[in-house]
């Protein structure tokens, strides 16, 4: 059922992905008639101490009924806030002006009971983060239980018969609730539902709880789902399965779906129409097809050109110059005009007119819309808005990667690399047959799952293996890719090579020599290997100034404080943050930024290996991209050897050599990119590749695993 | 773990903490100033007792010998059940807690319920509308709650309700009635302290994902805030209630005496005084059990009101 997945170049240069015609998107087109909703100039502002934060600045759209809609937009653009005031849960603090008008009922003006009528029975959400999203004191049928109640009697709750107090309360009602509970898990494609019933949430996998989150918004039999980022955190093949599962409550119970997410392959693979936001404003609305294909807005122009997908490997990303405008300024204008190299007098001053693309085509708020552009596929795969000037690295030629088997690029390019090095390094042959830098060899890791020390001292050796008798080679100046689900052994497997987990058994060898956990390695050995963790927010102490977190590791190895300050400076530099941010803390950084702290704190030792453990999952697509050509520009510069660990394909594709599958804690597969994505060979990652939501709907439909398949539904298992 | 290995060892510890208890109480009663056996013989006989007769009181209370040996004997007895004899009336300590420890008992449930029948109504409100007129009022009120002293509050009670107005007995035990003033005057010091706990463990329950989940499935806010959000407040709650106890027992002392309630707080306080040291121990030991126990019901307690407790300390 599998079809090999095309390339990210074939796909780039081919234009056939994108000009199929518009007649799976005729639904959209009906965008004047009866709206199920319609939100008219909403504006949302949050007192702060200064200027109101303008979260939501003017934003006009619709759904009709059965529509699926995508708001897209990057972090802080206010679809989120958007979301919430459609159903009425904005902060009491909050100032909402303009209409939003749901099935005949304006929300803005509701009271509680009608508010609490359209929640019941009109509108669910799916929030993000859905392990929060579900009560961990109460079990999911009461849960879920509680939504059918309250859709069947939105105006009789009383407080004693939701406690189930006895006298109050009907336990046979409540039991009939609980079985209708069990079918709507069941229709989710959760396994065994009359069990799961009983379940408390930190019992269900990620997976799991997603699904069950979206039968609790089901419950209520909603006619519109808004759904706010709903696959951002689970992996590849649950994501696929979670897509179908709306496209077929779409389909089976004509529910409209307000899909929120900043994922344009997710767009392109469910929406009927879309709505991209930039900076509290709606940009541009239109077909799926023709916006991801044909966008008429320079925003969204550049975010489609952000996308690893639509550029070749081993070239540099395109990236958006400057920074979203301060929600706290006086806005007049055009919000994206300051990053917008096609940007005139007349878009930054005054009100920038919506035009109407005509022929169904949506509308774009932009003064810069040729209508007489052909609707030709968009296929630049150059630069569009100029690329930001710390980015750009002359070091780098992009690559004709396209006609080059990638097997051969880095090598190639690894002769250029040495001359850049001082230290000295494995010399790279021009066949690619490298010397390994770090080899694994039969390496396992076992964690004892008993606990308590009673557990143990009777004997209980239950364990759970995270690796299993890996063996794999890193070579000296490669990208290594390592993919596979959530605990599927990934992360553990980075440990070992850390030493941060010492092996159960096997050997791990560094340029020949076998080394154990931290504590045993060499200084020497330590400063080898860097490591950018995943969340990086999280793993930088909160208390350290910028300089202070980026010379740890050199203090550490008695580098004296000029000196450290000197090498501070020289890799800030490298990693493109200006000198006055070494005095800033974590907090005072964006998310670019403090990924690019947490990566200048890697490479400061003067590693030859670095680990980066989800080093872009956390980052909207702009930043994205400017965080991998960052992190190729590094490896040009320092001949560095990365082990990278990704769920993202995409990324994963665009920037490694060689990749490994794993699953279950065996290495199933591994090769060079080409092979590895091309030709599978391993079932698993042929499951793993048609799950990848690709941006051309056609071209993958049908081809993605089903709820039901054997070998996707088997791999969302339960975590404990 | 499971629940009997769990309460297995929370035997073992409690049994090593009323041990430990009862050192240091046997150690401190003997480091009191003053001979017991001069002390209760001038009580007994209103006059200056003879050498001879204090030979012969310490002769039968076994006194004679070196403290760590009459500690190992009252061990002993402990562990038989018989807690000893009071020096006056030649009654069985037991028998004298056995009398006293139901008012005590009566006092503390109903103190608890008044305190838990102010704090949580007033503890969400607050926290509900953080900021407002209603969270300051109720966090004014907590203040002056935890600075009012029992036995001042009790007197007034006394002076406004049983005196003034007659609404109420003065004092005594027996009847609901000599109930209420007594748990109003202890519940309220302890409600000061539990609604300033439920307010901030709500507002923080408050801007859990979770919340905004329940209301947007269209459920009343009362039930959003007491189905789903206060059963998750409740959790640290109800560790400080186990801690509470303490001073709850505290304040009893206080309190039994203010109402002349024959409870065992009274029983400590006239032991105390009369050098009655079987007594007093036997009440230092039952009230250090009852404390112990309560903890480990609290602990217990959790698993109900979290899932995601496991018993033995490790969460999942």
């Amino acid at each position: 059922m599998q079809q090999p997945r095309k390339t990210a170049s074939e796909s780039t240069h081919s234009t056939p992905a994108f000009d199929t015609d518009d007649t799976t998107h005729t639904a959209c087109t009906a965008e004047s008639t009866t709206d199920l909703l319609t939100v008219e100039g909403l504006r949302v502002q949050f007192p702060s101490p200064d200027e109101p934060v303008r979260a939501v600045d003017g934003v006009s759209f619709g759904i009709a009924d059965g529509e699926i809609v995508g708001l897209v937009g990057e972090s802080g653009c206010g679809k989120s806030v958007t979301a919430r005031s459609i159903i009425g849960l904005d902060p009491p603090e909050a100032a909402v002006r303009g209409s939003i008008e749901l099935d005949g009922t304006d929300v803005t003006a509701a009271s509680e009971r009608q508010l609490r009528r359209l929640r019941g029975d009109t509108v669910s959400m799916v929030f993000q983060n859905s392990m929060e999203t579900l009560n961990p004191v109460l079990d999911i049928g009461e849960q879920i239980a509680e939504s059918t109640k309250v859709h069947d009697h939105p105006d009789s709750q009383r407080l004693l018969d939701y406690l189930h107090a006895p006298l109050f309360s009907s336990r046979a009602d409540w039991h009939e609730r609980r079985e209708h509970a069990a079918d709507l898990l069941d229709q989710v494609g959760i396994a065994s539902p009359e069990e799961r019933v009983d379940d408390y949430p930190h019992e269900l996998s990620g997976g799991q709880i997603q699904r069950v989150a979206i039968a609790l918004a089901l419950a209520s039999d909603p006619d519109l789902l808004i759904a706010d980022e709903p696959t951002t955190a689970v992996d590849a093949t649950t994501q696929a399965q979670l897509l179908d599962r709306f496209r077929h409550l779409n389909d089976t119970r004509g529910m409209a779906l307000l899909l929120i997410t900043h994922d344009l392959s997710v767009v392109a693979e469910l929406c009927d129409r879309v709505v991209v936001m930039y900076a509290g404003q709606v940009v541009e609305t239109g077909p799926a097809g023709r916006v991801l294909r044909d966008p008429s807005h320079p925003y969204t122009r550049a975010l489609l050109d952000c996308l690893p997908q639509r550029v070749d490997r081993n070239e540099r990303l395109p990236t958006i110059e400057g920074a979203v405008p301060d929600p706290t300024d006086d806005r007049s204008g055009c919000p994206f005009a300051p990053r917008c190299e096609r940007a005139t007098d007349d878009c930054r001053h005054g009100d920038v007119p919506t035009i109407d693309l005509g022929d169904g085509r949506g509308t774009a708020t932009c003064y810069d819309v040729d209508d007489s552009r052909p609707a030709a596929p968009y296929n630049r795969p150059g630069i569009t808005v100029t690329a930001a000037s710390d980015e750009s690295d002359p070091t780098r030629e992009p690559t004709p990667a396209a006609e080059t088997p990638a097997a051969e690029t880095p090598s190639s390019e690894s002769t250029a690399r040495s001359s850049t090095r001082e230290k000295t390094r494995p010399e790279s042959t021009a066949d690619g047959d490298r010397e390994p830098l770090v080899e694994l060899e039969g390496v396992t890791k076992q964690y004892a799952t008993a606990n308590g020390l009673i557990d143990r001292l009777f004997g209980a050796t239950a364990t759970r293996r995270a690796v299993a008798d890996v063996d794999l080679e890193i070579r000296a100046g490669e990208t290594l890719g390592l993919v596979g689900e959530t605990g599927c052994g990934k992360t553990t497997l980075a440990e070992l090579v850390t030493g941060l987990e010492t092996p159960t058994a096997g050997e791990i060898r560094f340029g020949g020599d076998p080394v154990g956990g931290v504590e045993s390695r060499s200084a020497e050995t330590l400063a080898d290997v860097g490591v950018v963790f995943q969340n990086p927010r999280s793993s930088l102490n909160p208390r350290l100034t910028v300089e202070q977190l980026v010379a740890e590791p050199l203090r550490s190895r008695g580098w004296s404080t000029d000196r450290r300050r000197e090498r501070v400076r020289t890799v800030l530099d490298r990693v493109g943050l200006s000198e006055h941010r070494a005095r800033s803390y974590p907090h005072e950084l964006s998310g670019g930024q403090v990924q690019r702290v947490a990566i200048a704190r890697a490479i400061t030792p003067d590693p030859t290996l670095v680990v980066l453990d989800e080093p872009v999952s956390a980052l909207d697509v702009s930043i994205q991209a400017r965080i991998l050509n960052l992190l190729s520009k590094l490896q040009a510069e320092f001949g560095l050897t990365y082990l990278l660990i990704s769920h993202d394909l995409a990324v994963v594709e665009h920037v490694v050599d060689r990749v490994a599958v794993m699953s279950r804690g065996e290495l199933v597969e591994i090769g060079p990119v080409d092979r590895g994505f091309d030709q599978p060979t391993h079932p698993y990652t042929k499951t793993l590749l048609a799950s990848i939501p690709s941006l051309s709907p056609e071209e993958t439909a049908g081809v993605r695993p089903s709820a039901s398949d054997g070998v996707s539904s088997s791999l969302d298992r339960p975590t404990r | 773990m499971d629940d009997a290995t769990y309460l297995l060892h929370r035997l073992g510890t409690s049994i090593i903490v009323l041990l430990g208890v009862s050192v240091v109480t046997y150690g401190l009663l003997f480091l009191t100033p003053g001979d017991p056996a001069e002390v209760i013989l001038t009580q007994q006989l209103d006059r200056q007792p003879s050498a001879a007769e204090i030979e012969s009181f310490r002769a039968t209370h076994g006194m004679d010998d070196p403290i760590p040996v009459q500690y190992v004997n009252w061990v002993t007895d402990v562990l038989r059940g018989d807690l000893g004899t009071s020096y006056y009336s030649d009654t069985a300590v037991s028998t004298l807690i056995v009398d006293a420890l139901p008012l005590t008992i009566e006092l503390a449930v109903a103190s608890l319920l008044v305190a838990l029948a102010i704090a949580i109504p007033t503890g969400v409100l607050s926290a509900v509308h953080r900021g407002s007129a209603i969270d300051y009022a109720s966090q004014l009120g907590a203040l002056v709650g935890v600075s009012m002293p029992n036995f001042w509050l009790g007197y007034l009670l006394i002076l406004v309700f049983a005196l003034t107005l007659g609404f109420l007995p003065v004092a005594g035990a027996g009847s609901y009635g000599q109930l209420v003033l007594p748990a109003i005057t202890l519940g309220t010091g302890m409600a000061a302290v539990l609604t300033r706990l439920i307010r901030s463990s709500m507002l923080e329950v408050l801007d859990e994902a979770y919340v905004d989940t329940a209301r947007s499935k269209g459920l009343r806010k009362r039930i959003v805030l007491y189905k789903h959000a206060l059963r998750n407040a409740l959790v640290p709650v109800v560790t400080i209630l186990g801690v509470q106890l303490g001073s709850l027992l505290n304040g009893a002392v206080v309190v039994e005496i203010v109402f002349q309630r024959p409870g065992l707080g009274m029983l400590l306080v006239d032991a105390v005084f009369e050098r009655n040291y079987p007594v007093v121990q036997g009440i230092t030991l039952v009230t250090a059990g009852i404390f112990v126990g309560t903890n480990v019901l609290v602990d217990l307690s959790y698993r109900y009101l979290d899932p995601r407790v496991e018993l033995g300390g490790e969460t999942a």
